[in-house]
């Protein structure tokens, strides 16, 4: 059995949860989910529609807030309770921080960031890129039981996952959890920028690049997004130029995408930005240059002037 | 403000050859002389050793040999030796091989060994740190400190500034390195190097001259290219007004080291040398060996190749410079390795009897000039004094006269001496091509880039691995930019944009009509120098970025 670690927060699911779901289903192995915070039931209620044997909630008062000291006692606790075989979990900053320490506590082993998970022999092996992505690796386990996989963001489709036919079953899990162990104390969240845009959980994004010519004209690119229901985020030298705040940066040195539109506006398409967003279920591409290397990622192309290309992509939006 | 003081004997601004051969030979210095041991600290500004490093690179060891006689032992990574020697003349579709007999022996490169420079200094730096010496990576000097006109030491940049300048909360000022001698070994173009210089007056007889070098890593296929073999080319992609040539190097697994050397004193405001190299490897003898492989890796650094005549003085009140922030290369050999651990040594040998005796003045540190011209450093140099002088007359001024050579000793006409730094040798539109109205956006000879074997600078920087934080000062100071939109655009068509082969230069549309400006991508930036040192009006300082930023030559 595979227990999936899923993550919350104030009652929202991160949707990485639901690709190391994905991960875990492709095993043909029976599933449990887990779920630590408090007011757990609408996000158990969500995650029981997939394919899974059971939901369980972790519900403590002393993991309301998250902590890596309280993760890992509660989790250590529930691993004890269920006796997975394998313990799979999204490769989040959550994850990054109190997995390593709860295989540490239970002296089991860890896979961290695989992208794919195979049978080898007769056992499963995790892939996992190595060597800043030069290599990929076949990782197996040892020692006992369970294992632990970490999972990499945007390695499997979210919208992949296989649903119940009936909702699964939602049990509740008691943990007992010494809060004077917990040593972290957590302040209340804050960001930094004025307004941190997360663009990697952005379903759609219109990014736009130096084909825009001008600060003036993201005001036609905001408008497509809004009709889109989309993000906007940009190249490079859109940002550089103070167009768009940096924090909707797409590329090797911004945010690293994979929604399941991305549409490009007048992006050359140079490596750099490739790199970030070359995940994304349909990339569709407008530019003037059809030589330009964004058509060799694209799905569908228009070489074309995006400023008689975007208009009528609004209006059709809005007849429709 | 408070800051830092760190008090060391002999400090080393610099961790590739020279620097590390200092340090190496401090160290030895101490076992076999003993007596109160000298504290030593190198400052390197790559977050690793080696990873700014980058040269073609054919070693002779002699340096090498000097500094530590058990290398091979030791396990350094020198491993494949040149098995076979060749020097072509291209013209555009053809080449001509040039006899090995008639290859000046200064080319030959039997018992050396082609390296990688990036592999070499990771592991001197290993050897320095088994000896106990601290090598400060990810901290780069800023300023040189000073009482009077003596140096007394080194301060390192500041941490934790945002782009607008103000203090992060990650804030750290730079620490103040005093010590009894500095050496300056910042390697070409070295931003303290170049204040030490203007400051104190330390120019040469003549200005220094500079190239600058462009290379890839590639992986090729099987039996494309014999491990070991070692190709020269001359002529095309370059005109006879150009100073300069290629590489191809074999190395061992199917890959291979590329690149192409231009001197940094050519008269076309419109030649890009990143251009050129992509036309290089456009070239029938060149494209039947990459056709099929793949670009692993990018970097470009210039060169000092100014020779004897242009190395400054080296010694100061308390500090001493070596290695490529002095010019010690010899541009007839490619070759500047070795003299760098030579000059490293010498500095060594200089600066550890000079703390010992008490006394770091300029005319106790005189000794190192003393050590220079009565080893090999000056038999070397002196002979080539002046053949990069004689190609500023062309190419075949130039080859003539390394041709004869053997028989005149190196002698030059001094008339023919040229005191012109490159910067001053590189022509205005209006007097380069004369009646043409060129657009200064053009460059000359473009070829069309496929993304397979020639690629555009922004995908070759991807491959540089340059990385810099984002939230940081612009480390390209450019005094006024409006030289760039206004005088530069008309006179030299902004030779900046092609000749920085990291796309860190751009002018960009600004406005509705036909204005521009200049654009900094600063993070692009592969710590080359070319800019500094080939811009017109001298009004680009290149300085340090944040501590560890810049880019990662694995393998280089």
């Amino acid at each position: 059995m595979i227990l999936v670690i899923a993550e919350q927060r104030d009652g929202v699911l991160n949707k990485a949860s639901w690709e190391a779901i994905v991960a875990s289903q492709q095993t043909g192995q029976p599933v449990q989910v887990a779920i630590a915070g408090v007011s757990l039931a609408p996000v158990a209620v969500e995650l029981a529609a997939a394919e899974v044997e059971s939901v369980l909630t972790v519900e403590h008062a002393a993991l309301g807030a998250y902590t890596a000291d309280g993760f890992v006692a509660a989790f250590a606790e529930v691993v004890d309770q269920v006796q997975p075989d394998l313990v799979f979990l999204p490769h989040t900053y959550q994850t990054r921080e109190f997995a390593p320490k709860l295989a540490a506590r239970l002296g089991r082993s860890l896979i961290t960031d695989c992208i794919a998970v195979k049978q080898r022999d007769d056992r499963l092996a995790f892939v996992r890129p190595m060597f800043q992505g030069k290599f990929v690796a076949d990782v197996a386990p040892t020692g006992p039981a369970p294992h632990f996989a970490s999972f990499q963001i945007g390695a499997f489709r979210p919208d992949a996952v296989t649903q119940g036919a009936s909702a699964a079953a939602i049990r509740a899990v008691d943990v007992t959890l010494d809060a004077g162990a917990i040593r972290q104390t957590v302040e209340p969240p804050f960001q930094e920028a004025k307004q941190a845009v997360d663009l990697t959980q952005a379903e759609r994004i219109v990014a736009v690049g130096r084909g825009i010519k001008a600060q003036e004209h993201i005001a036609l690119v905001q408008t497509l997004a809004t009709a889109l229901g989309a993000e906007v985020a940009a190249s490079r030298p859109i940002c550089d130029s103070g167009w768009l705040p940096m924090d909707r940066q797409v590329g090797s040195s911004g945010q690293t995408v994979s929604p399941k539109l991305y549409l490009a506006l007048g992006i050359s398409g140079a490596i750099q930005h490739l790199v970030g967003m070359k995940g994304s279920a349909t990339i569709v591409a407008i530019n003037k240059d059809a030589e330009a290397p964004i058509f060799e990622v694209a799905d569908l192309g228009i070489v074309g002037d995006l400023f008689e290309v975007v208009p009528a992509l609004i209006s059709a939006l809005a007849a429709d | 403000m408070d800051r830092e003081t760190l008090d060391v004997d002999v400090l080393i601004v610099g961790g590739g050859p020279a620097g590390l051969s200092a340090a190496l030979r401090l160290a030895s210095r101490q076992h076999r002389d003993g007596g109160e041991p000298l504290a030593v600290a190198v400052l390197e500004k790559s977050r690793q050793s080696g990873s700014h490093m980058l040269s073609g690179a054919v070693l002779d060891t002699s340096g090498l040999d000097e500094l530590l006689p058990d290398w091979k032992t030791r396990g350094a990574p020198v491993e494949t030796p040149v098995r076979d020697d060749r020097v072509y003349f291209l013209t555009e579709r053809s080449q001509l091989r040039i006899p090995n007999i008639l290859v000046p022996t200064s080319l030959h490169n039997r018992g050396n060994y082609i390296i990688s420079l990036n592999r070499f200094v990771r592991w001197l730096s290993e050897q320095a740190e088994t000896e106990g010496i601290d090598i400060f990576t990810g901290f780069a000097g800023t300023e040189v400190l000073y009482e009077g006109t003596r140096v007394v030491g080194v301060r390192t940049g500041d941490r934790g500034i945002d782009k607008s300048g103000a203090r992060k909360g990650t804030f750290e000022p730079g620490v103040d390195i005093k010590a009894s001698v500095t050496i300056f070994a910042d390697g070409v173009r070295g931003n303290l190097t170049k204040t030490l210089i203007q400051k104190l007056r330390l120019d040469g007889p003549l200005p220094q001259t500079y190239a600058i070098g462009i290379k890839e890593l590639w992986e090729i296929p099987p039996d494309r290219m014999p491990t070991g073999r070692v190709m020269h080319t001359l002529g095309y992609p370059l005109r006879s007004e150009e100073f300069g040539g290629a590489f191809v190097y074999g190395l061992p697994e199917g890959r291979l080291a590329i690149g192409l050397v231009v001197g940094l004193d050519y008269r076309d405001p419109l030649f890009d040398p990143h251009m050129a190299f992509q036309r290089f490897k456009q070239h029938p003898l060149i494209s039947a060996i990459l056709a099929g492989g793949q670009m692993t890796r990018y970097g470009a650094k210039a060169l000092p190749e100014g020779g004897w005549h242009t190395i400054p003085r080296c010694h100061v009140d308390g500090a001493l410079i070596v290695g490529d922030a002095a010019g010690f290369m010899n541009s007839m050999r490619l070759k500047g390795i070795h003299l760098a651990m030579k000059s490293g040594m010498c500095a060594a040998d200089t600066a550890f009897e000079a703390v010992r005796a008490g006394d770091v003045s300029a005319s106790q540190l005189e000794t190192f000039q003393q050590r220079v011209n009565a080893g090999s450093l000056r038999r070397e140099l002196y002979r080539v004094r002046n053949a990069h002088q004689a190609f500023g007359a062309g190419l075949w001024a130039g080859v003539v006269h390394a041709g004869l050579i053997p028989l005149t000793r190196g002698w030059w006409p001094r008339g023919l001496l040229s005191s012109e730094a490159g910067h001053e040798r590189i022509a205005r539109l209006a007097r380069y091509y004369r009646t043409e109205r060129p657009d200064p956006d053009s460059t000359s000879h473009p070829v069309k880039i496929d993304r397979t074997v020639t690629f555009d600078k922004l995908t070759n920087v991807h491959y540089s691995g340059t990385r810099h934080d984002e939230d940081q000062p612009v480390h390209l100071l450019v005094q006024d930019t409006d030289v760039c939109r206004t005088r530069c655009r008309e006179e030299y068509g902004n030779p900046c944009v092609r000749f920085c082969p990291a796309n860190v230069y751009e002018m960009v549309p600004d406005g509705d009509d036909d204005g521009r400006r200049l654009q900094i991508n600063a993070s692009n930036c592969v710590h080359c120098k070319t800019c500094d040192i080939m811009d017109p009006y001298q009004i680009i300082d290149w300085v340090p970025p944040e501590g560890g930023g810049g880019p990662e030559y694995e393998g280089m």
